[in-house]
């Protein structure tokens, strides 16, 4: 199937999503929420593209818009830049210390409304992608915490989590950075909980936490890494030289 | 009401160790407790193999839920249109000033908890409250403290 975006034609799958498509054919969208390895998210809007599917354009979030029929895209017009801004002018209200929104802001022209009180101080839109990171790739240590305009993502009884393996895979998938991790040398301190990091026998680099480390172990039944990847190929391939070497 | 596992342990086995009858089993401790106790959450992510956060997300976000002890009688004073326009503002100040606590709170005592609700469908009785599951409508500041008298215990002031 063919549709075309910006004006470019451009083969699709019936039911892939808009993002996936364009992205392929080198046509940018920006985009908060979406992350490759937990697509689906949807929450951020920023994302919002025009399609027409001959019954005149409408605007549709992109990231999880699938594809039906034959169609044209605009991801850039006026309207599309209009309503983008939008949202981003919206979200800065909510997260208004995110340098990333602040820019994307200007990037669209992105309108003051002095109306609004900012509803926080952080950097947070509550996307959710640190939890669903959390759950599916880690522990579920994270959740989102009450609801309405005291919605916020925490710990529960915002304690030092008793489960989080200080793995930063929610700090990793935050689009604005609103999750703080600081690393010494030695530690890594995350969600009010500090952590030993381990590192590489060989090399020296840093692997991740001991318990990240021991709970990755534990789910394919194996001893706790103590060399990088990189050392650990390096000794597999002087293992096969020596087996196989002359 | 003092918390014994045994009876959080009867409340779960209740149902079958699944997560769609997480809410049901929070509800049945809110129930019996008054409250969420943190033992019963933690027996229940236990019980159900969960994530704490998963149940911790559930018991923040319906507002029948309660995380911290609740008096022994609840009373929902209603401040939708109808009764605002009635003058539940100062019914609220009334309560607020004879328990000495605030709208969302527990008196010391742990007789009273005080909530503020949006209308409770009664409008032709506005202003409304109801303790428990007592109706009343049309409250004046004149009875309030003899309503709320009904509810305490013998010997109190
Ligand atoms: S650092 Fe902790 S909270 Fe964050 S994803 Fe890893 S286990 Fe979960
Ligand atoms: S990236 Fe599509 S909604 Fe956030
Ligand atoms: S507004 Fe109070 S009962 Fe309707």
């Amino acid at each position: 199937m063919n549709i075309t975006i910006n004006g470019k034609t451009c083969t699709c799958e019936k039911g892939e999503f808009l993002l996936e498509v364009a992205r392929r054919n080198g046509i940018p969208i920006p985009t908060l929420c979406h992350h490759p390895a937990l697509a689906g998210q949807g929450s951020c809007r920023v994302c919002l593209v025009e399609v027409d599917e001959g019954r005149g354009p409408k605007i549709v979030v992109s990231c999880v818009y699938p594809i039906q029929r034959e169609c044209t895209v605009e991801t850039d017009s006026e309207r599309v830049r209009r309503e983008r801004g939008m949202v981003l002018a919206l979200l800065r209200k909510r997260a208004p210390e995110s340098r990333r929104i602040a820019g994307m802001c200007r990037l669209y022209g992105a309108p003051e409304l002095p109306r609004l009180t900012p509803a926080d101080t952080g950097k947070c839109i509550l996307c959710g992608l640190c939890t669903r990171a959390c759950t599916e790739l880690s522990v579920g240590a994270i959740s989102t915490v009450n609801r309405g305009v005291l919605k916020e993502i925490a710990t529960p009884y915002h304690e030092p989590s008793t489960v989080c393996v200080g793995c930063g895979a929610c700090a990793n998938v935050c689009p604005t950075e609103a999750i703080p991790l600081t690393e010494t040398a030695e530690t890594r301190t995350i969600w009010g909980k500090t952590f030993q990091l381990v590192r590489c026998a060989s090399c020296g680099r840093i692997l991740g936490t001991r318990e990240e480390l021991e709970l990755a172990a534990k789910r394919c039944g194996q001893e706790p890494e103590t060399l990088c990847e990189r050392c650990r190929k390096a000794a597999t391939a002087q293992i096969l030289a020596d087996v196989y070497g002359d | 009401m003092q918390v014994d596992m045994q009876t959080i342990t009867d409340i779960l086995h209740n149902y079958p160790a699944q997560q769609r009858y997480s809410l049901a089993m929070l509800q049945d401790m809110q129930r019996h407790f008054n409250y969420i106790p943190r033992e019963g959450m933690e027996a229940l992510a236990e019980y159900l193999d969960c994530p704490l956060s998963s149940l911790y997300a559930m018991a923040t976000f319906y507002k029948a839920l309660s995380l911290k002890p609740k008096g022994r009688h609840i009373i929902k004073l209603c401040d939708g249109t109808a009764c605002h326009i009635r003058g539940s503002v100062n019914l609220v100040g009334g309560v607020e000033r004879l328990l000495g606590i605030q709208a969302g709170e527990t008196s010391a005592d742990g007789q009273f908890s005080l909530e503020l609700v949006n209308c409770l469908g009664s409008c032709a009785l506005a202003p409304v409250m109801v303790v428990d599951d007592t109706y009343y409508g049309k409250v004046t500041m004149e009875r309030l403290p003899e309503i709320l008298g009904q509810y305490r215990e013998e010997g109190q002031p």
